[in-house]
């Protein structure tokens, strides 16, 4: 009973409203450290896209410095990231992860694009590397990934698997510049890994979330591909 | 490269293409990890919501009480504390899915329920002691070491303050008088308007609190225009006159 509690006027302990605008506080310096660090990591992935894109009005045999110059565009991301990681490592990871999710799909998508591109290169031996995997892309990017129970900074496989859906928009986007470009080859290697990855989402058991509205546009695309290299086959175009 | 195949892939019914994908066990870890994580999200979303319910029902039975700062009648601690082992099963039954790094990754799930349960928590609490519930109390009395964010708890705070107007309107329809308890300073209009001064205070309260913000200052003043109401009008009234707290009138009713 309270009847004896020193207070003498009203309800509430003036602590209570103290302690809430502190932690109100807190939260708010948090998430303006973290709005920088995901403002710089936009600009990064805006430079690193401007040069991937080159890929759509460059033969694949002449990719080789687009894909370095990229490559170091991708690695001062990775700073970025690190940066990004030491703040968010402080706080649960899922409290703000919304606020970076959609950058490190951004930033994973540039590292499977790039994987790709780069595994296409002649002097690479066919479809080795075609698909970095999510170790892969963690490795790359320098953050664990999939975690399932450890409260630290990692790249999820939803925003993985977001990446990828991208990588399969702008394979599609590819497959008709290829063409432009005289390639009739391109196209069908698209086509064909575009296929598996697609045989690869219809597995997954999508509920109502991004994923799902995202993957919709997954077929498509296949189809995209697919009116490519009929086009391509009926005109005998078909290396 | 004649074997491509030229009719289109006929996406739902077809069935995977020939040659098995060669990603196909990694998608299949995938799929694995999301079913878990959406039988989770699933689970809780469920808790949550039953949890809303009881929540509801413990406050619904609390409107009964008519004392201010005095235990809970018999009455109606039989029925609440039946609500509340109810509830404890339910946050007992989701909080192995609400540890470690899952607690804040289905925090939109669970938060709904635990926003109820605030409110009722921050309502019996208040009727017992005449005091605002603490945040450390609070937390203290959710099962399961479940993590309450200040988030949750303010928004269970605003809400207490629609159960406070109805306490205050009640206690004056059935009683004559605001409900005050037996401690000194002030009625529960008093404390209200502290609330109230509490919550205008923070700076840089989330959207849903500024959302929350003009229903609990009406609720303020409904209480305030009541308690004017009683001043001048009171006596006038017929004896077990009852306010009608649901629609938007502030009390003006004539006498008769």
């Amino acid at each position: 009973m309270a009847s004896s509690d020193s207070t003498p006027k009203g309800m509430i302990t003036p602590a209570i409203f103290e302690h809430l605008q502190t932690k109100l506080d807190e939260d708010a310096q948090v998430r303006e450290e973290i709005r920088n660090i995901v403002q710089a990591m936009e600009r990064q992935d805006r430079t690193t896209m401007s040069i991937l894109s080159r890929a759509h009005s460059i033969p694949q045999a002449d990719l080789a410095g687009t894909l370095s110059e990229a490559s170091e565009s991708m690695n001062k991301q990775v700073e970025v990231i690190g940066k990004l990681k030491e703040v968010a490592s402080k706080h649960p990871y899922y409290r703000y992860n919304s606020m970076w999710s959609r950058e490190m799909q951004n930033a994973s998508f540039a590292v499977v694009l790039w994987a790709w591109l780069h595994s296409h290169m002649s002097d690479h031996n066919g479809q080795k590397g075609e698909l970095f995997t999510i170790e892969e892309v963690g490795k790359i990017l320098q953050v664990p990934v999939s975690l399932k129970t450890q409260d630290v900074f990692h790249m999820t496989i939803e925003e993985y698997l977001l990446s990828l859906i991208s990588l399969i928009e702008e394979l599609a986007r590819l497959a008709v510049n290829s063409v432009t470009l005289g390639d009739y080859h391109r196209p069908l290697e698209i086509s064909r890994f575009v296929k598996d990855l697609h045989a690869g989402f219809q597995v997954l058991n999508l509920k109502n979330d991004s994923l799902r509205r995202r993957s919709d546009s997954i077929k498509y695309n296949v189809k995209k591909i697919e009116d490519v290299v009929y086009d391509l086959s009926l005109r005998n175009l078909v290396p | 490269m004649a074997g491509i195949k030229h009719p289109r892939p006929d996406d739902e019914t077809a069935e995977p293409p020939t040659p098995v994908s060669p990603f196909m066990a990694v998608f299949e870890t995938f799929r694995s990890e999301l079913d878990e994580h959406h039988d989770r999200r699933e689970r809780i979303v469920k808790a949550s919501r039953d949890i809303t319910a009881l929540s509801k029902k413990t406050i619904f039975s609390l409107q009964r009480v008519r004392q201010l700062q005095a235990p809970i009648p018999p009455a109606v601690s039989d029925e609440i504390s039946a609500y509340q082992s109810k509830i404890t099963e339910l946050f007992t039954s989701v909080a192995p899915d609400l540890q470690d790094l899952n607690a804040w990754r289905y925090q939109n799930q669970i938060s709904p329920g635990i926003q109820e349960y605030m409110e009722a928590v921050s309502f019996q609490h208040y009727l017992e002691t005449r005091r605002l519930i603490s945040y450390e109390a609070a937390q203290a009395k959710i099962p399961g070491g479940i993590s309450l964010t200040e988030d949750d708890y303010v928004l269970g705070l605003f809400d207490l303050v629609g159960e406070l107007m109805r306490f205050a309107i009640t206690g004056m329809a059935t009683g004559g008088a605001l409900p005050r308890g037996g401690g000194e300073g002030g009625d529960l209009l008093t404390d209200l308007r502290q609330l109230r001064a509490g919550f205008e205070g923070l700076d840089g309260a989330g959207k849903r609190a500024q959302g929350k913000m003009d229903v609990m200052r009406s609720c303020v003043e409904k209480v305030e225009g009541a308690v004017y109401g009683m001043i001048v009008r009171g006596r006038e009234r017929p004896k077990g006159w009852v306010m009608d707290v649901g629609e938007e009138r502030r009390g003006e009713v004539e006498s008769y």
